[in-house]
């Protein structure tokens, strides 16, 4: 049973588009990436996860509960960190966990401290008082320091330093490790590169696309460039199936490649190849394709 | 589930904690002023009253200012505490919904295994403590006024006095929940409930002043506000208007368990 369910989710907001039919299952113990640029319906799906938000129609289960009438008892189970996190000026973090602890039936603070040094968060402060990284990190603390079985992280590294976001990556590792559902919104593609099983790519309020990684970056067109003895073997790239953006400037060619280079290959192996560099894509290029091939 | 209420309740008053010097102490003080200065002023003003029209004394409240508890009622209970003990309650109650929806603290608290139904009674039982801490520090500086100044008031009717205005300010945090189903601005829920204040005492003050008016009265809580501090609680008036707050709070909390928390 997925640990996320969603079934044509939509929320309309008078005549503001929200979101649109997301049809969408994450696994237990899977890192589930949701990709999108600003306002295209990422934190809108999330909140509306958490009936912060009532959807216009559609359904959302969690944990095989649904969203709206079993919202409690689905939160016990969950940690959240909010897009834009804010807990107020006066309170400290450790007040912050303190309440929460005590909201969840929890004695102490869990792994609240450890957390707290790992990622050197001051839960001393007011919150007022910090940055906007250091409350991220506090935000961090309170939606993990429960150890829940489903995480869900909206724009999660946003403020973090680059040292901060490698110990929120490793964080996640080890949250799988332990059997925990992870749910990440973000348009940093690198860090769900790096850490997600799969992605859902939205766009527009709608689900565009829902890949596993490794076939996602395998859709992707790579940057290949490439040097031969003998340039007259260049010209046959051109037309070549999965071979696109060909440049060639005397003896160098680059040109982007989809697919296998089995093709490619083949065409260059008679001509005496030099060099050859295959860049792997970012997924930001394969993001960007989708939009492409989308708008196309 | 009770400990959930009780830790709400908690975390409410820690953070409103400056508040109850901050609005208990100017009113107490300014209360503890007038009773001191009642016994040199006492003359002068029985003198003066005698002279206004009897609507007016019967509008404001002011009868024959021959004790200082009559004095105390037309100067302070009849307008100036009611009035900002029901602007206290809107904006303590508020500040735990919108206000927390606005700092983002209401997207944290709904993360956790919590009801919208118990985040709005913990707001409404934390500003019913909040209102009585206030309303007990008023009446406590305004006893230690007439101890110093020995303007003898007695403690009974003065603690009635300032009791009575609990109600009623209560209803407005009742009234400021209902606010919140709508809006999710602090600025909009305190000034819609503030406007309702101001206009139900204009309305209570049109009708005592225009007896063909007297029927508006009934749609205004101030018509059952009293002078408890001459005529002791009436307790009809005060668990009538008790239970009103807390069916309005009811109503409150079913609109916003209905309505979206906006990001």
């Amino acid at each position: 049973m997925p640990v996320i369910e969603t079934e044509g989710l939509t929320k309309i907001y008078g005549n503001h588009r929200g979101i649109e039919e997301v049809t969408i299952a994450v696994e237990a113990g899977e890192v589930f990436g949701f990709l999108g640029p600003n306002g295209a319906g990422k934190t809108t799906t999330i909140r509306t996860l958490l009936d912060l938000i009532h959807p216009s129609s559609g359904t959302a289960r969690i944990f095989g509960l649904d969203s709206q009438r079993e919202s409690v008892a689905i939160r016990a189970r969950l940690g959240n960190l909010p897009g834009d996190f804010g807990y107020g000026r006066e309170a400290s973090g450790r007040e912050a966990v303190r309440l929460l602890a005590r909201l969840r039936g929890i004695d102490g603070s869990g792994r609240a401290e450890a957390l707290a040094e790992r990622f050197r968060a001051d839960l001393d402060r007011p919150l007022g008082q910090l940055s906007r990284g250091n409350r991220q990190k506090v935000g961090l603390i309170l939606a993990t320091f429960h150890e829940p079985e489903l995480l869900i992280l909206d724009e999660p590294t946003g403020g973090l330093d680059p040292l901060m976001q490698e110990e929120f990556l490793a964080l996640v590792a080890e949250e799988r490790e332990r059997g925990c559902t992870v749910f990440i919104s973000s348009h940093d593609l690198d860090e769900v590169q790096r850490v997600c099983d799969r992605v859902g790519i939205v766009r527009a309020g709608k689900l565009i696309a829902v890949e596993r990684m490794a076939d996602l970056l395998g859709k992707a067109r790579r940057k290949v460039t490439v040097r031969v003895a003998d340039p007259s073997g260049l010209e046959e790239l051109r037309g070549l199936e999965g071979v696109s953006e060909l440049q060639i400037d005397g003896t160098q060619a680059t040109f982007r490649v989809v697919g296998d280079f089995d093709g490619v290959v083949r065409t260059l192996a008679p001509h005496h190849v030099l060099d050859l560099e295959a860049v792997h894509p970012s997924l930001e290029e394969v993001f960007l394709g989708y939009y492409r091939e989308e708008g196309e | 589930m009770g400990s959930q209420l009780a830790a709400l309740v908690g975390a409410h008053l820690s953070d409103r904690r400056r508040s109850v010097l901050a609005w208990g102490l100017p009113l107490g003080l300014m209360s503890a002023f007038i009773v001191a200065i009642f016994p040199s002023v006492q003359g002068a003003l029985s003198q003066a009253i005698e002279k206004y029209p009897s609507g007016l004394k019967e509008a404001f409240g002011i009868g024959e200012l021959s004790n200082v508890e009559q004095y105390l009622h037309a100067e302070m209970l009849s307008l100036i505490v009611p009035l900002a003990a029901g602007y206290l309650a809107v904006r303590a109650v508020a500040s735990g919904l919108s206000g927390a929806a606005e700092s983002g603290r209401l997207d944290v608290l709904l993360s956790s295994p919590l009801s919208r139904g118990r985040l709005c009674a913990a707001g409404f039982l934390a500003t019913a403590i909040e209102l009585a801490a206030v309303l007990a520090v008023d009446a406590l500086l305004t006893g230690l006024g007439s101890v110093l100044s020995g303007a003898d008031l007695a403690a009974g009717p003065t603690l009635a006095g300032f009791a009575s205005v609990w109600p009623l300010a209560l209803l407005f945090a009742g009234l400021g929940i209902v606010a919140c189903g709508f809006s999710l601005r602090t600025s909009v829920v305190t000034g819609s409930v503030a406007g309702v204040l101001v206009a139900m005492y204009v309305i209570d003050l049109i009708g005592k002043l225009d007896p063909g008016l007297s029927g508006v009265r009934y749609v205004s809580v101030f018509k059952y506000y009293g002078n408890a501090i001459e005529d002791g609680i009436d307790p009809l008036a005060f668990c009538g208007v008790t239970a009103a707050a807390v069916v309005l709070a009811a109503i409150g909390s079913w609109l916003f368990d209905g309505r979206d928390i906006s990001a």
